[in-house]
């Protein structure tokens, strides 16, 4: 079963159709052309640019190739992570990089060696979405325990500093902001876990079903790629926060100023 | 006898702002102390830099005549009680506020048990009943006495007190005179109430980060 190919004139029709939301933003007032016209050229140009480099990474397949890929993902990540949760990569980018590279490349190994068992372990067309889409879920979990994390440190400082009065270590003291943070990184995973399929279909399982796939092979495949999703979410998150308060504090445990970026 | 708190010219920054500047005094064990002067003259900084919440620029803090440093800093806290104006209680009842710091490593073996919890609160004259109060509905005032009676359970010798008697009534701001008239007890305050500043040995009076005076007993 092939997947039906959309010549060029039909994906000219295609855009034709945001001349809908168009008309009517413009009806009631909202001009918003610019911002549109902005986002679906954006979108165009990166998805084209994503096509170009899968279609060379798929065509040479080579082991060295892939595995570079995956780090720069890793990298762009990193940085990406530390910025949206206000911290300054100087400080942190080796922590988070550890973090997130030690967790995505043990639940993707886990996936593809153990469990998916390609003839190469490396094939790009297994590790580069798996380990892309595992990545991505990771990254959203590990903004919100570090922005949770630090944010509430900073809004409950004298708490923090209550709990040190009383004779509590620098651990025992932010622990109950770690364990708040490590829920709310992986919270929305389970959550979705428990309703994934209710209330819509997932989109790894829609394309691999327009892909041609029986739809027994996209529930598992489904099914595996949420589980690596929430194992490598709590290990990332948990192995990233543990490794800045090494880096996030002074010797007299109080929270460096410095670390953090000024809004 | 050597004094418990010793300050030899002690600057602090923070913020890239230096807030005390050039500071030096000694507390020795049973005194009760006063730090007072207008709002933003570093009283509440003084006792900060004790507890190694702001950075030292220049000078030396001592404790015990040890000095104040990151290897010293544990054990200067689990000797010292802070009780701020409105102090945090960090549980959600008020049972399980004054046995919060018995769940650390430091204290886990001192639990102390129901009489004695009772006994403390009586001695701050509060109700048993407000064991099982919810910590964020009862007054500041009483947020102080529980906090008080926290740092004498842990057998706290040294009491940093910032503003503690303005949420105080009359009557429980003589439970908390009567009791630090303990000679054991050695208290470093701040405070503007004039019945406080009556009650303590010395006054330090302090002027943009700098100690001006010290009146000892009402002599200067």
């Amino acid at each position: 079963m092939e997947t039906l190919d959309i010549a060029l004139p039909r994906m000219a029709l295609l855009y034709g159709l945001c001349l809908l939301p168009w008309l009517l933003l413009w009806l009631i007032g909202l001009r918003l052309s610019r911002d549109i016209g902005i986002s679906i050229l954006r979108m165009s140009i990166q998805l084209a640019l994503v096509g170009i480099y899968l279609k060379t990474l798929f065509d040479l397949n080579h082991p060295w190739l892939n595995g570079l890929w995956i780090l720069v993902m890793l990298l762009v990540a990193d940085l990406s992570i530390l910025r949206r949760a206000g911290l300054k990569a100087r400080y942190f980018a080796l922590a988070t990089f550890t973090a997130i590279a030690s967790s995505i490349l043990f639940s993707t190994a886990y996936l593809v060696i153990l469990v998916i068992q390609p003839t190469h372990y490396y094939d790009a067309r297994y590790i580069v979405p798996l380990s892309g889409m595992i990545l991505g879920n990771c990254l959203q979990g590990n903004v919100i325990a570090l922005e949770r994390f630090y944010s509430a440190l900073r809004k409950s400082e004298n708490e923090y500093a209550t709990f040190l009065m009383l004779g509590a270590t620098r651990w025992e003291a932010v622990r109950p902001y770690f364990r708040d943070a490590i829920k709310a990184a992986i919270n929305p995973t389970i959550a979705g876990m428990a309703t994934m399929g209710l209330v819509s279909l997932p989109g790894m399982m829609t394309g691999q079903i327009l892909g041609g796939s029986e739809p027994w092979l996209a529930v598992k495949y489904q099914i595996a790629i949420m589980i690596c999703i929430f194992t490598s979410t709590t290990v990332a998150g948990i192995i990233n926060l543990k490794l800045s308060l090494n880096i996030a504090f002074n010797a007299f445990d109080v929270l460096r100023d410095e670390v953090i970026s000024k809004p | 006898m050597s004094p418990i708190i010793r300050f030899d010219r002690v600057s602090v920054a923070a913020h890239e702002k230096t807030i005390l500047s050039d500071i030096s005094f000694a507390l020795f064990p049973g005194e009760k102390a006063v730090l007072c002067g207008k709002s933003g003259s570093g009283k509440s900084s003084v006792l900060r830099t004790l507890l190694g919440l702001h950075f030292i620029k220049s000078g030396t803090v001592y404790f015990q005549e040890q000095a104040l440093t990151a290897a010293s800093i544990q054990a200067i806290r689990s000797c010292t009680a802070y009780i701020g104006q409105e102090p945090m209680l960090g549980a959600e009842s008020v049972r399980e506020a004054l046995l919060l710091p018995f769940q650390f490593k430091a204290h886990r073996e001192h639990r102390p048990t129901d009489r004695q919890l009772i006994e403390v609160l009586q001695r701050l004259q509060l109700p048993e009943t407000i064991l099982s109060q919810d910590s964020s509905r009862i007054s500041g005032g009483e947020k102080q006495r529980i906090a008080l009676a926290r740092g004498l359970l842990l057998g706290k010798k040294l009491y940093l007190l910032d503003e503690v008697t303005s949420a105080l009534d009359v009557e429980s701001k003589q439970v908390v005179f009567d009791v630090f008239s303990d000679p054991h007890l050695t208290v470093l305050s701040v405070a503007h109430d004039p019945a406080w500043l009556d009650r303590c040995g010395i006054v330090f009076e302090l002027e943009a980060g700098r100690l001006t005076q010290v009146k000892r007993n009402g002599n200067t």
